[in-house]
């Protein structure tokens, strides 16, 4: 390989046939006098423009398109060279790192010699190293081309906001259940929003037997086996589910926060109690109308209750995966989308008031597909507010413009899957933590389960790895009407 | 380049051959070589060379000699060029007094041996058909010894072919026209024929010159026929070009892929610098250009 040229933290190089590189792959330029080198990652791979290639080619199909046949007498075997020269190719490269007594810098200024660089093939294991990317709470995300282990550190989510992103059938659910599994076994608490009940067999393997996990899982469906019981909801939460899910008016509110004091009061704090004061207060009938719809909205969910033994606590749940490490799994499968607005929105102001309170330290939330169920304003109460709280979040999506931009902006860790779709990778491309070439040339390329790492989970090296199997019941799944004719 | 002004009394019949396309099954084949210098060193010059015939029946079909590489210096270049003449042709009748040609030259005369070689090869093999050159049938130069032209031509003759020679470039001029710019209204193909031409010695025309126009709306070229095959099987053969080769712009497809089969592209020259380097070791060196060095932006450079 042969330094080419450099513009701005772009370096261009030429390679051979015979030398394996492919997209993704990092190289050390090194320049030996100088004691410093250039650790770069391919992000494109072109031919190289040698002069003549366009007349070679056409002289190989002058006959109307079809290959002219005949023998070529060689006797020096110069056609080795003219095509190892034709299949030259022209490496795109991006400075990552400036490397200067072992240590690293993100600095892309200095410039190699030309002549008296050496360009090799940079292992990840080097790099690793290089990087220093170690700690003590290992998550083995995959294999990366090399047969090595892509290996990420815990703590690197910590406190972190993370995207999971890709289209549609790539591996996005598969690789937030193995970030999950793997939090859990270090003593995380994770709530999870499950979409489509995907996580609920977590705890079982794929051929249903209970795995480790199994008693760390807690799925709690609303309307099931997870329901709230009016007493014990503080009016703040109740006010937020009927304000942010049910959109009840500010003069309304105001009322029903005088509903609930009276009831309160009174001791009398149930769904019966509570239609029964709508009914009788004394309030401007436009005001009740609107406090009756939201009521009903309330006890149609089935998520409210006023048999407090039916009430399954959250609150327990988080304890219990406080202790040892576990996960709630809210499954909202076959939840109305008001249904799930109240429920998340009771879950989060849950959380905050558990975690104001330091009755909880942290808690990773994985949310799916959020734009379904988060109200606008939890987008930024997301990035800043709630993380403060110790609310970390991670978001997976196939629809990534669902994402609000300064989401980009601030997360982390993106774990990109596989984008065809331009607008698609424009929008992930406005993420701060990595450049626009980078995820649209090899986020394009990348294969099914395949995932380009980002951010500082990987020490801002962006790595591709294959995420590897888990042995967790699948759930979930697409229903499909040819599946038994097949 | 010189140009060679023709006598009226001597120009062209102004009564134009007409042609027609014979399909007779026959096959075309042509001859053409490139040359090229690939880069000089510290003692001489690198220069490759390469053949290609061509040839049509039903289908074409190539054979591509070459690239052959020289690293031509003032101690070996005699030795070079002998030792190929030798090699390609028997020498025992040819005059022996021609020196061997300068450093500068060796790059066209290589070349011309070994186009010469595949033209008596072509002409020895070959039965019944028509050979294509490129260029004319002119003699007596150091390239092309009237002794060889005329032993090709007669190989030719032997087995029944007819030598066809296309020359894209003329210096046969009429009133100050070159011969293939002379407007005629006649409806192409047809030939008109240049009669009574006598170049100066050392110089003979081996071949009976004619201005050739094959195609509706296309290019003439100057089309010299072996002066010892008779006149009429001289038009049969070149309406069995039309019947049986493509002749777009008024030239046949045989010679122009030979042509194009022999050219060296920039990928090659550098494919050829990459195995000089590889397998002998040779430092090519790049000499300053002194128009450019002595003009700057008004040195239009040496070639």
């Amino acid at each position: 390989m042969k330094l080419y040229k450099k513009d701005g933290n772009i370096v261009q190089i030429l390679s051979f046939p015979n030398e394996s590189v492919e997209k993704g792959d990092y190289l050390l330029i090194e320049e030996i006098n100088a004691a410093r080198a250039l650790i770069v990652q391919i992000i494109e791979v072109q031919f190289a423009n040698i002069p003549g290639i366009f007349e070679e080619l056409l002289r190989s199909y002058p006959d109307g398109g079809e290959l002219l046949r005949g023998e070529d007498f060689d006797p020096l075997e110069i056609a080795p060279h003219i095509t190892y020269i034709q299949d030259a190719r022209l490496l795109i490269c991006k400075i990552r790192a400036t490397v200067e007594n072992a240590n690293l810098s993100p600095n892309s200024s200095w410039l190699p010699m030309r002549s008296q660089s050496t360009i090799t093939k940079l292992s990840i294991s080097t790099l690793f190293k290089l990087a220093r990317m170690e700690g003590n709470l290992p998550v083995i995300l995959g294999g990366t081309k090399e047969s090595s282990l892509l290996t990420i550190d815990a703590s690197s989510l910590d406190g972190r906001l993370n995207i999971v992103t890709g289209k549609k059938e790539t591996g996005k659910s598969h690789l937030s259940k193995l970030l999950m599994l793997n939090l859990i076994k270090y003593g995380a608490t994770v709530v999870v929003f499950d979409l489509n009940g995907e996580y609920t067999g977590l705890g079982l393997t794929s051929d249903g037997k209970r795995n480790a996990y199994y008693d760390k899982i807690h799925v709690l469906t609303p309307a099931r086996n997870f329901k709230v019981a009016l007493i014990q909801l503080h009016l703040h939460i109740l006010l937020s589910v009927l304000v942010h899910a049910l959109h009840l008016p500010g003069a309304s509110a105001r009322e029903f926060r005088n509903v609930w004091q009276f009831l309160k009061e009174k001791g009398n704090l149930s769904l019966r109690e509570l239609g029964e004061a709508i009914r009788s207060w004394r309030c401007n009938q436009h005001v009740r109308d609107a406090l009756f719809s939201r009521y009903y909205a309330l006890v149609n969910s089935g998520f409210f209750t006023d048999n407090v033994a039916e009430a399954m606590l959250l609150e327990e749940c988080l304890f219990k995966a406080r202790e040892k490490g576990g996960a709630v799994v809210i499954n909202l499968r076959n939840t109305s989308s008001v249904d799930r607005r109240m429920v998340v929105e009771y879950i989060l102001g849950k959380l905050v008031e558990l975690l104001t309170n330091w009755k909880l330290k942290a808690v990773f939330l994985f949310a799916e597909e959020a734009h379904l169920y988060l109200r606008e304003t939890y987008w930024d109460d997301i990035v800043t507010r709630m993380r403060h709280f110790g609310i970390f979040t991670t978001f997976v999506t196939n629809q990534p413009d669902t994402i609000r931009e300064n989401i980009y902006r601030q997360a982390d860790n993106i774990f990109l899957f596989n984008f065809t779709n331009e607008h698609d990778l424009e929008t992930v491309s406005r993420a701060s933590r990595v450049d626009a070439e980078t995820v649209k040339s090899i986020a394009r390329d990348l294969p099914p389960h395949y995932c380009l790492v980002l951010g500082k989970a990987v020490k801002d090296f962006p790595m591709v790895v294959k995420v590897k199997s888990l042995d967790v019941k699948t759930m979930g799944e697409t229903r499909l009407f040819f599946k038994d004719m097949n | 380049m010189q140009t060679i002004q023709l006598e009226k009394q001597y120009a062209l019949r102004l009564q134009p051959i007409s042609l027609k396309s014979r399909p007779e099954e026959t096959v075309v084949a042509a001859v053409d070589t490139s040359s090229m210098k690939i880069g000089e060193t510290d003692t001489g010059v690198l220069i490759a060379v390469r053949g290609a015939n061509v040839w049509k029946q039903r289908s074409y079909r190539y054979l591509r000699l070459g690239p052959f590489i020289f690293h031509v210096t003032e101690e070996n270049r005699k030795e070079v060029y002998n030792t190929l003449q030798n090699a390609y042709f028997n020498l025992k009748h040819e005059p022996k007094h021609q020196s061997s040609p300068s450093l500068l030259q060796m790059q066209t005369r290589i070349a011309s041996l070994l186009e010469k070689w595949l033209q008596k090869m072509l002409s020895e093999t070959l039965s019944n058909g028509l050979i294509l050159f490129d260029g004319s049938l002119t003699s007596g130069t150091a390239d092309a010894p009237t002794q060889r032209i005329t032993e090709i031509l007669s190989a030719a003759r032997e087995g029944g072919n007819v030598v066809l020679a296309f020359a894209k470039m003329t210096r046969l001029s009429l009133n100050g026209h070159r011969i293939t710019d002379l407007p005629s209204k006649h409806k192409p193909p047809y030939l008109l024929q240049m009669a009574g031409i006598k170049p100066k010695p050392p110089l003979s025309f081996l071949g009976d010159v004619y201005v050739a126009r094959l195609a509706k709306g296309s290019y003439s070229f100057r089309l010299d026929i072996d002066k010892e095959t008779p006149s009429e099987r001289r038009i049969k053969a070149v309406e069995k070009l039309l019947g049986n080769d493509v002749v777009s712009q008024g030239y046949p497809e045989t010679l122009r892929l030979a042509h194009i089969f022999c050219t060296f592209t920039a990928n090659e020259v550098i494919a050829m610098q990459h195995f000089i380097a590889r397998r002998y070791g040779l430092r090519i060196v790049n000499r300053p250009d002194m128009h450019r060095l002595l003009f700057g932006p008004f040195g239009k450079g040496e070639s």
